[in-house]
């Protein structure tokens, strides 16, 4: 098997994406809490309550530690000369080669919470595909956007 | 200024006037039937005819916008460009310069056809956002688009003269030569294409009919024994208005295809695949060569049997759907195929892809299947009871189906092109050169890394959109390979290798 590529994403991704994970935690409680008032209200069956809790205390320990956790240890990124490299996925792990020659555009982003960590996204823009780098520190992702584009125009001149 | 302005025919008023109306007959229908059909006598005349009057005059406004529109349509050619003016209240420009044009498209319609006239599709490269062609000349004589091309003509050959002084270009130009078509459709291949495209998808669609009367039958009536002979006589009626419904629906389409493929050839002009057919509504396509992303042979089981496959080639330009996907060959003999397909392709290998896949991949075909079926199953066994367990029937179809998918996959790599094989329903062979693959993937999840399978695909444009490649489990250390063919840098270090070993040699 191939080596993993060099470069992790930054560790505040990991912090904002387990911040998703509790905003969509305190929608599946708030969910259950309705589904119970509704049930208690209606005489539902017990297992309705079972369900309920278990996936109350399920939901968090899986999307706001353990995925997110896993999702991380995976993001791997790596910009060489003529192609970048990426790694990422939770079951299935994907590995992704987009040669220089090939890149049209490279975008950063940023949101409102990302911002606020100082972070942004880099999306790599093929002429069919598009690829992106969640979570970089802003300043890096800005480096890497520049040196990106510097190579993708360096590999089409030489083609 | 000093160049001659063209106008449109004048049939455009009417053709934009048709295209309005056939975009609105859904509310116009419903209006029509909404009051058309309470006919209240108020005594008020326009009371009584108010849908009438309403429609005369969206008619007449129509018509009205239809004839503005056409009168202020011009377009002219100026500075190795095609300059358009057009607009209904706002005026507006569209300079296109000769050297950004792909292709013109010609399309035939009926009302077309009794003057003489084309619809002509400007193709730019593609990167605009809209679907459709950068520009449409709604109705021209077949002169002024033969103008056209001359213009263009004109214009490249100026331009080359101006870089190749010393060339000599004149003889080039004069060969204008019937071109002997490299592929065209017979009668009985026409025939054949006709009845049995689409065919699959009615089938299914008419096989997901009956299963939703069937299955809505059924609950709903518990006492089985005592309504089981209304059951059944009720079923026979809904089968036989199926059957007939889907004979008809398939009539239709056996037809439509007919007129839409009548005629079809190909021809290659200089850089050009000039694709042309239609009986009534007559179609003229241009492909330049080196928009052709990827070639796709593509056989449906049905046709499979019968030998014959279909080729599909993936244009870059062309916007969404049909203009991206062109169909090159509707129906060919596979073994025909190999030599026309080469008379356009001549660099194409068209060999059969030799690598197989491990059989230890085989179970990952089918056991993430699993995941939706056992609760499928479950489901339909718990809430109808006896007839649900026919719903075991499904396990074998699928591990059966993944089975037939695994043996069908195949892969190999020639030089610079690399081919894949896969099936989804219908078996696709899809050849890819290097240079046009804009990325490649591998994926893998825990079982195939403990098992050493992964899976490979590569993404190629297609129009504006994307057309994805993709063998599954296949062996680790081949999809590694393969992805290492892709990798430049790994490439270039070979490059490097023989390049110091010649210096070596001769040092």
């Amino acid at each position: 098997m191939r080596e993993q590529p060099a470069n992790r994403i930054s560790e505040k991704g990991l912090r904002v994406w387990r911040l998703y994970g509790i905003m969509q935690a305190i929608l599946v409680l708030l969910l259950a809490v309705g589904v119970g008032i509704l049930a208690y209200k209606y005489e539902g069956p017990w297992w309705v309550y079972a369900v309920a809790i278990g996936i109350v205390i399920i939901y968090p320990y899986l999307f706001v530690y353990l995925f997110p956790k896993i999702k991380w240890m995976r993001w791997r990124y790596e910009v060489r000369e003529s192609e970048i490299e990426l790694q990422h996925g939770l079951f299935i792990v994907k590995r992704t080669l987009i040669p220089m020659v090939r890149v049209q555009h490279v975008d950063t982003s940023q949101g409102p919470i990302l911002r606020k960590y100082n972070l942004a996204v880099i999306t790599i823009s093929t002429a069919a595909t598009n690829h992106q780098i969640p979570a970089l520190v802003t300043e890096e992702a800005d480096e890497l956007r520049s040196r990106i584009s510097v190579l993708a125009r360096v590999a089409e001149d030489d083609v | 200024m000093s160049e001659k302005r063209y106008k449109l025919h004048w049939i455009t008023a009417i053709l934009s006037v048709l295209k309005s109306v056939k975009d609105m007959i859904v509310p116009i229908l419903i209006l029509f039937f909404a009051n058309g059909l309470n006919s209240v006598n108020t005594g008020k005349w326009y009371f009584d005819h108010l849908n009438f009057i309403i429609f005369g005059f969206l008619f007449l406004s129509l018509l009205i916008t239809g004839i503005i529109k056409w009168k202020r349509y011009e377009y002219w050619f100026e500075d190795d460009e095609l300059r358009i003016e057009y607009g209904l209240f706002v005026k507006k420009k569209r300079y296109i310069p000769f050297d950004r044009i792909h292709s013109l498209d010609y399309t035939e319609g009926v009302l077309h056809r009794v003057f003489k006239l084309v619809k002509v599709s400007v193709e730019t490269a593609g990167g605009s956002t809209s679907p459709k062609a950068e520009a449409e000349l709604t109705a021209i004589t077949k002169e002024a688009a033969d103008q056209i091309e001359i213009e263009m003509a004109d214009a490249k050959r100026k331009k080359s003269l101006v870089n190749i002084d010393e060339e000599d270009v004149e003889g080039e130009i004069e060969k204008v030569t019937e071109l002997k078509p490299v592929f065209a459709m017979g009668g009985k291949d026409l025939l054949i294409l006709a009845t049995t495209s689409g065919g699959i998808g009615l089938i299914l669609s008419g096989v997901l009919i009956f299963l939703t009367q069937f299955s809505e039958l059924l609950p709903l009536d518990r006492i089985f024994e005592e309504v089981s002979g209304f059951i059944k006589y009720g079923l026979l009626i809904v089968v036989a208005v199926l059957v007939l419904a889907f004979l008809i629906v398939w009539g239709i389409s056996v037809v439509m295809t007919f007129f839409s493929y009548y005629g079809f050839s190909v021809v290659v002009d200089k850089e050009d695949i000039v694709i042309t057919r239609g009986l009534i509504e007559k179609k003229r396509a241009t492909v330049p060569l080196n928009r052709v992303q990827s070639i796709r042979i593509v056989e449906n089981p049905f046709r499979q049997l019968f030998g014959y496959a279909n080729v599909v080639i993936d244009n870059a330009g062309g916007g969404l759907g049909d203009g991206a996907r062109i169909n090159l060959f509707p129906l060919v003999k596979k073994k025909n195929l190999e030599g026309s397909l080469l008379k356009i392709f001549p660099d194409l290998i068209v060999e059969e892809p030799g690598k197989k896949l491990p059989s230890r991949g085989k179970r990952y075909y089918y056991r993430i299947d699993f995941l939706w079926m056992i609760p499928v199953i479950v489901a339909l066994t718990y809430f109808f009871y006896p007839f649900g367990l026919f719903s075991l029937i499904i396990v074998p179809v699928v591990v059966l189906w993944g089975l037939w998918q695994q043996r069908s996959a195949a892969y190999d790599l020639f030089g610079n092109q690399l081919t894949m094989r896969f099936r989804g329903f219908s078996l696709q062979t899809a050849y890819l050169m290097k240079k046009r693959i804009q990325s490649m993937s591998i994926k893998q999840n825990y079982f195939h890394r403990k098992k050493g399978v992964a899976t490979i695909s590569a993404s190629v444009k297609s129009g504006m959109g994307v057309f994805t490649a993709e063998v599954s489990h296949m062996e680790e250390a081949e999809a590694d390979r393969i992805l290492g063919w892709f990798e430049p840098s790994v490439e270039n270090q070979v490059q490097n290798d023989l390049l110091s070993e010649e210096e070596i040699g001769k040092a």
